[in-house]
């Protein structure tokens, strides 16, 4: 099952622009959602996740068609926004448990089953008791997850979980997405490459509300395989190269500045290649159209 | 620092808004009060009359505890709320100037906010003169002080103390609730306070203590008259000036207090007091790894949704029912409902048994608001919970139905109604146990609670959840809805629209009465109920498709969004809410506007001009009057309606020929006529000239009527209640306690009392002002005719009535005979000798309760209570004022005229008592569920009894000409006979307490006088100068001449008036003829003052002092100013005479209380001439004297009665 994108635009009501004729195909499995802030990831998200109409346009998932069948979808999805609360003063397991309730689960032994699974999968079993007002910030993400993952979703759509994670739980967050079956779309919005570089099978940059490139991550590195350039300079310097270059990211290192250039060829001697990665497809798409990165 | 902080804080609320819908809201509201002109008291009073202004700023001002609680608790939250606190407070401001910046800051926007009600009124009593609504002459020109001294001594006085509590309030303690809740809890606790306190003898100590200046303001201008109200402002010295510095200063001490004890730190801490819990998140197990999510069975079914639905729906209901604010105003409101149950249903001050009708009626007093403003917040808590901890995304993409998690909240508010309705059950059954009254009657608190007031409050809940799903934001959303029942509130009052099918939640109005229950009423309660729950099913459909569900509030995508949810189920139920509100508006559209003819008020007001237009020409036009009267009614209570017939024998007792009668049903009533038979001397007579809209015909007479003829007259017709009206009790005939009177049988010719009344009015419709409404004490008209009736003089009286098969039914003389037939019960009354023609039916299931006076001459008289079986309260108290009324009138004024006295009880769907021949209907609510166990309190049933039974002598025996002032004659000296009873019953010394209410009702009377101000001799329309001034007055005189004297000038006045065979009938000239006879020469100033005159003292001591003289006894010296004052009938003043006026001096002790009721102890108490301005006296009195002063028993007419007396002051002695 693919979940389709066709032609999706989406114009709010104060004149924004979100999402600009939008056409994906999402196969099965993990599929990263790259972009810098206010490129129209939440909207398109959450107009997959049935939260908002779109203007035009359809999404598609098997002969599910999400903007109109609402129920059907809901029934098969997960969700974890980008920004969530919860009720302070309910326990994880109590809300995990009405959550499921909601969610169709209603035999109580197999909630019961489940939530306990759930709050083991997620490592909130010693504080399952406590209320979620006294959680930190990685134990509520990870009370997001699990909720999500009530009821074996078919489609998993996770906005920008990662942020605010310390590198420790980030990487056991990964591990807790990337142990989800394949068999389900779980689709992971973030604008930290290294997440989609490490967890996604496909992947689509999308910027001011286009989507610029989308494929395999590996082969959109081949892309522009021997077209990253490097260069250390000085910080005053930066102007003049971003006159006459095409700066894609610039990095500091040990007080010195390094600048990456995409250009199909070696702009001078005093450039030195540099192994393309991800993080050179990204920016190289971003920069041609927004005006500065700095990394 | 400060100069930033209070610009920036300024700047930004008026950027908000929030803060320009406050304004405009203000704005808008005196727009419409002063377009649409709120009328408080006196036609003559401008309607921006520096009065009226001062009082409506005060009374908005208190009501603007709310918005002061709005506007001042945010400034220093929201850096909380905002999370702007974190890095704020880093910045390098000092505590002091943050809190006076914001302070000063919101301060400004609240004065910029309450501006809006002062511009709105300044620019709507400029439009006001041209918009038409009120005539232009009520408005006075514009001046700014006016508008200027009441905003600064009230309005924005009573802002700033309010808003210095809400500042501090959130300053200190960090929680927003406070200031939300708090202005409300603070209202109701002022609102419960002043009913607490308004019976407390201290009203100087509680207007000084009252935080919003309201008691002090209404105090100094309670008495103004009309006059005066256009002229003064507020003076800003007294209680006023000491009230508003006490205030303002407490006000200014709680904001310094704030500003020292402010500190960030604490105000950083999240919870203050409360620790936050530290979670240990260390432990990693390995377990997660391992564990395998199963695999589990979903159900998404239909039953599953109900089942969802309910669980949903109750745990709503707990979070609502847990909610902090939820509490705080339930609470407040269920206080509410006690204090008011508790404090009963004061007559005259004097409370009620706790009748369950009255526990049931006290909802409408202040319950309904708190509720619906509950309602209205917690619709607004339930559809934004979600969002309100933003958890609204995950709950959105939940496989729930949107019909589930809206149904959910829906049902969740109806619980919460039906918990509010059962609040009032349980506070009503709370009250009558502590107050020791078990009749406890379920059927009329569930009919009642579950058949009208449940779905009342279910027609809230679905405005509020329309209003809230449409508009997503919360706090626009209480506005709104508010707003809307706000509105619907002005338009029913200010602009006249009355037609209950319009008003969404409305009905007609319903009472309660113990006798007839829910009677007629509930049938249209039911109508109206479904009616709106129909409308209100449509409306909440249509909340369903445009509710907010997920993130996206463009206006497109909802409707595009409410489009796609409008599906089967949604056209289901709105068709069926559809369904039920159209047919149950035909039918009561059917009711109300066919078989019942509805008009509205300004069609009520034209059809009486055109009434008087076209049919004042017939007004003293000559028609015959009755001698006799046979008739037989048949009342049919089941059905509301009664067929009567009669004979009637009338003579021509006027000059001139009489050709056609002109007979007068009486327009614009529920009551629906038909009449059977009109014949004269047994020939039908045709129909002549009708004027249908009025429902007046004129019949020609088969024979001409000479002067002095006399005819027999045959009526028969059929009269009832039809369906149900949109407003009207319809009372003559119910189920259960049918009271009609004579007004039921047509009358002849034109009826004045049918005109308007208002000068207002009558100008708006071309007719001259009305100053009388009876002609001089010398018209050969007026001279005449009787007052009460000028289709009889005396009659003779015979009847039978039939009623339902369990109740007895009564009519003006003695029962003969009584009999069963054909399932009615039938009663035969004769009257011995002559009757005025004004007579009463009535017919109810009553118990009787009997007693027998017996007359110094033998003569007996036997005394019944006609009472509802459960009422039986207080027979005793009214037998007892019978008996002791017979004993002073017969021995003052001459015999009683019949051999009986009945007292009849009547539904309480009008209240008052009235004195027919020898029957004394008697309202239910008056005095027959009075709880008269403390004796402080006034016994009005035995005061009222009193009055009525002396209008045996006082009306029936001499009865008025239809002249100016004669109806003194029967209510002046009815009021006067009761004060003598009184007097003889608790003692002189008792009698202050009386007096003073006489004079308090008189002084509040001329106050809202809407024309002017009547003499005794000529007035004929003014009850606060017939019953109280009159009362006084006469019962001064006696004091002055002696009871006995002035009593012997009435009883010759008797001896020559009472059922005086022919014109001239008595008029005030004659009656006060009498007075002036036995009065000396001294005293005839007092009654040129008093009776000719309107005469005002103003009587105080200055000075009171006393010393120990060596033998043991007391020097007094007192020092009084006395001054008198004479005004016209508008208020204003004309001279003050510099003649000596006779008034009383008295020193006392410690009041005594005898068999529980206070009683004067004079020491002293003489009569002295006095010259207006300052006196000053000397006595010994052998015991300690306490108080002294002048008129100390408030005889006189005086504004200031309070400071007649004080207390003596000992003399410091120096050597």
């Amino acid at each position: 099952m693919e979940l389709k994108i066709e032609n999706l635009s989406k114009t709010y009501s104060n004149g924004v622009h979100a999402l600009k004729d939008i056409t994906l195909t999402i196969p099965q499995g993990m599929f990263g959602l790259l972009g810098p802030n206010g490129a129209g990831k939440s909207s398109l998200m959450r107009t997959m996740a049935t939260l908002q109409q779109a203007d035009s346009g359809t999404i598609t998932m098997g002969d599910v068609d999400i903007l109109k069948d609402t129920d059907k979808v809901r029934e098969m999805l997960g969700y974890l926004p980008q920004e969530f609360g919860v009720y302070p003063k309910v326990t994880s397991y109590k809300m995990l448990d009405h959550i499921a309730s909601l969610k169709g689960v209603s035999n109580k032994g197999e909630r019961k089953q489940l939530v306990e699974a759930l709050l083991n999968k997620t490592n909130l079993w010693h504080v399952r008791n406590k209320s979620l007002g006294t959680y930190s910030g990685g134990m509520k993400q990870r009370f997001g997850i699990a909720q999500a993952l009530i009821g074996s979703p078919k489609l998993i759509i996770v906005d920008e979980p990662t942020a605010g994670l310390d590198p420790a739980e980030r990487v056991r967050f990964h591990n807790l997405l990337s142990e989800i079956g394949e068999n389900t779309i779980i689709i992971l919005s973030t604008h930290i490459v290294e997440d989609v570089a490490n967890l996604c099978k496909n992947m689509a940059i999308i910027c001011l509300g286009e989507v610029v490139a989308q494929g395999n991550p590996t082969e959109l590195i081949q892309g522009i395989h021997g077209k990253i350039w490097k260069k250390m300079i000085d910080k005053k310097e930066l102007d003049g190269y971003k006159s006459n270059f095409q700066v894609i990211s610039t990095h500091l290192k040990a007080g010195r500045t390094i600048i990456h250039v995409h250009s199909a060829t070696r702009p001078d001697d005093t450039f030195e290649p540099s192994p393309a990665n991800l993080e050179d497809v990204y920016f190289t798409e971003i920069t041609t159209r927004l005006n500065e990165v700095t990394v | 620092m400060f100069t930033e902080i209070f610009l920036f804080e300024l700047k930004y609320r008026l950027r908000r808004p929030a803060t320009w819908a406050y304004f405009g809201i203000l704005f808008v509201y005196a727009l419409f009060l002063s377009i649409g002109g709120l009328d408080g008291g006196s036609e003559k009073v401008f309607l921006n009359a520096p009065a009226s202004l001062a009082s409506t700023l005060n009374v908005i001002s208190i009501f603007g505890i709310m918005l002061a609680s709005a506007i001042m608790g945010v400034p220093v939250y929201r850096d909380i709320e905002h999370g702007t606190q974190n890095y704020l407070f880093s910045y390098p401001i000092s505590e002091k100037g943050y809190i006076l910046g914001r302070f000063a800051g919101s301060m400004a926007t609240l004065f910029v906010v309450s501006f809006g009600l002062i511009l709105g009124f300044m620019i709507g009593y400029a439009i006001g003169p041209y918009a038409g609504y009120e005539p232009a002459e009520r408005y006075a020109s514009f001046n700014l002080w006016y508008y200027l001294q009441p905003s600064l001594i009230f309005y924005w006085s009573n802002f700033f103390f309010t808003g210095c509590i809400f500042f501090a309030l959130v300053a200190l303690t960090k929680r927003i609730m406070l200031a939300y809740a708090g202005g409300a809890i603070l209202f109701i606790i002022y609102l419960v306070t002043l009913t607490l306190t308004q019976d407390i003898e201290n009203k100087e100590l509680v207007s000084l203590l009252d935080p919003f200046g309201f008691g002090a303001l209404n105090n100094t201008i309670q008495y103004w008259t009309p006059e005066e109200q256009n002229t003064l402002t507020i003076p800003f010295k007294g209680t006023v000036l000491w009230n508003r510095i006490l205030w303002l200063g407490i006000g200014v001490l709680i904001f310094i207090f704030t500003l020292f004890k402010f500190d960030f730190q604490r105000f950083l801490n999240k919870k203050l007091g409360s620790k936050k819990e530290g979670i240990d998140d260390n432990e990693v197990s390995s377990a997660a790894v391992f564990t395998k999510i199963p695999k589990v069975s979903q159900v998404f079914s239909g039953s599953n949704n109900f089942k969802l639905l309910f669980s949903l729906s109750w745990m709503e209901f707990r979070n609502i029912t847990k909610d902090l604010f939820f509490k705080a105003i339930l609470i407040a409101a269920v206080a509410f409902l006690f204090f008011d149950g508790w404090f009963g249903n004061p007559t005259y001050g004097t409370p009620m048994l706790p009748m369950t009708y009255y526990m049931l009626e006290i909802k409408d007093f202040t319950y309904v608001i708190l509720i619906f403003i509950l309602i209205v917040f917690m619709t607004g808590e339930v559809l934004h919970r979600e969002r309100g901890v933003k958890y609204e995304q995950i709950y959105g993409a939940l496989p729930l139905p949107n019909w589930v998690i809206y149904g959910s909240k829906f049902w969740a508010l109806v619980f919460v109604c039906f918990i509010l309705v059962n609040m009032i059950l349980i506070s009503g059954l709370l009250n009558q146990v502590l107050q020791g009254y078990f009749n406890f009657e379920f059927a009329m608190y569930f009919t009642d609670l579950y058949l009208i007031e449940f779905p009342k409050y279910i027609t809230y809940v679905m405005l509020a959840f329309f209003i809230h799903a449409l508009i997503a934001k919360k706090f626009l959303g209480h506005v709104i809805t508010i707003a809307i029942w706000a509105g619907m509130f002005a338009i029913n009052s200010l602009a006249d629209i009355d037609y209950n099918m319009v008003l969404y939640g409305y009905a007609p109005g319903y009472t309660i009465s113990d006798m007839n229950g829910f009677g007629h009423f509930l049938a249209a309660q039911n109508w109206f109920r479904l009616y709106w729950l129909g409308f209100g099913t449509i409306l909440t459909v249509i909340g369903l498709l445009f509710w907010k569900r997920g993130t996206d509030s463009g206006l497109k995508s909802r409707w595009k969004e409410a489009s796609q949810r409008f599906g089967g189920k949604a056209k289901i139920v709105m068709g069926l809410g559809a369904l039920v509100w159209l047919g149950a508006g035909a039918y009561i559209y059917y009711n109300v506007s066919m078989v019942n003819s509805y008009k509205n008020v300004k069609e009520g007001r034209v059809l009486s001009a055109n009434y008087e237009k076209e049919l004042s020409k017939y007004n003293y036009i000559n028609q015959p009057k009755f001698t006799d009267i046979k008739v037989d009614v048949d009342l049919v209570p089941e059905e509301r309606n009664a067929t009567m017939s009669g004979v009637f024998t009338m003579v021509n007792k006027g000059d001139e020929p009489i050709d056609s009668l002109h007979i007068n049903w009486g327009y614009d009533q529920l009551l629906q006529t038909e009449l059977l038979k009109l014949a004269v001397n047994d020939i039908d007579l045709k129909e002549g000239k009708v004027y249908e809209k009025f429902d007046y015909k004129i019949y020609k007479l088969p024979k001409r009527m000479m002067p002095g003829d006399t005819v027999i007259m045959k009526l028969a017709l059929k009269r009832g209640y039809k369906g149900f009206p949109n407003e009207g009790s319809g009372s003559d005939i119910v189920y259960n306690g049918t009271f009609l009177n004579n007004g039921f049988f047509p009358s002849f010719g034109y009826n004045q009392q049918s005109e308007l009344t208002s000068d207002k009015y009558r100008k708006e419709y071309d007719l001259v002002e009305k100053e009388y409404s009876v002609p001089p004490q010398d018209d050969k008209w007026g001279l005449s005719n009787l007052l009460f009736n000028d289709d009889a003089d005396y009659v003779t009286f015979e009847g039978t009535v039939s009623t339902a098969p369990d109740q007895i039914a009564i009519m003006p003389g003695y029962l003969q005979k009584e009999w069963e037939d054909n399932g009615r019960k039938y009663y035969h009354y004769k009257m011995e000798g002559e009757m005025d023609y004004f007579f009463n039916v009535s017919s109810a299931k009553y118990d009787i309760y009997k007693e027998e006076w017996q007359g110094e001459n033998g003569e007996k008289v036997a005394v019944e209570i006609f009472h509802h079986p459960s009422h039986n309260y207080n027979v005793e108290r009214f037998a007892k004022a019978v008996r002791h009324s017979f004993d002073y009138f017969s021995e003052n004024y001459g015999p009683y005229q019949y051999r009986q006295m009945r007292i009849i009880e009547f539904p309480r769907y009008q209240s008052f008592a009235q004195s027919f021949p020898n029957t004394v209907p008697y309202a239910e609510s008056f005095g027959w569920t009075a709880d008269f166990s403390d004796p402080e309190d006034l016994d009005y049933a035995y005061m009222v009894t009193s009055h009525e039974v002396a209008h045996q002598w006082w009306g029936h025996q001499i009865t008025p000409s239809a002249t100016r002032g004669a109806n003194q004659i029967s209510e002046s000296m009815a009021e006067y006979s009761s004060l003598m009873v009184m007097k003889k019953e608790y003692g002189v010394d008792a009698m202050q307490d009386f007096l003073k209410r006489e004079l308090d009702s008189y002084l509040r009377g001329r106050a809202g006088e809407n024309k002017f101000e009547k003499t005794l001799l000529d007035n004929d329309t003014q009850g606060y100068v017939w019953y109280q001034k009159g009362g006084l007055v006469l019962y001064g005189l006696q004091d002055y001449i002696g009871e006995k004297n002035l009593n012997n000038g009435f009883k010759k006045f008797i001896d020559s008036a009472a059922f005086r065979p022919k014109a001239p009938f008595a008029t005030s000239n004659e009656w006060y003829s009498y007075i002036k006879e036995v009065t000396p020469d001294s005293l005839q100033y007092y009654l040129e003052d008093s009776f000719e005159k309107i005469t005002l003292y103003t009587n105080k001591v200055s000075e009171a002092t006393f010393k120990k003289l060596e033998n043991n006894t007391f020097e007094v010296q007192l020092t009084v100013e006395s001054s008198k004052n004479y005004y016209d009938g508008n208020g204003k003043e004309l001279g003050s005479p510099k003649r000596a006026n006779l008034l009383d001096i008295g020193v006392f002790q410690n009041d005594t209380i005898i068999d529980g009721k206070t009683k004067k102890v004079p020491l002293i108490l003489e009569r002295k001439w006095m010259k207006p301005g300052t006196s000053t006296f000397t006595f010994i009195t052998k015991k300690l004297p306490v108080k002294a002063g002048i008129d100390p028993y408030n005889k006189m007419i005086d504004r200031i009665p309070d400071d007649n007396v004080q207390d003596i002051e000992e003399q410091e002695l120096s050597y």
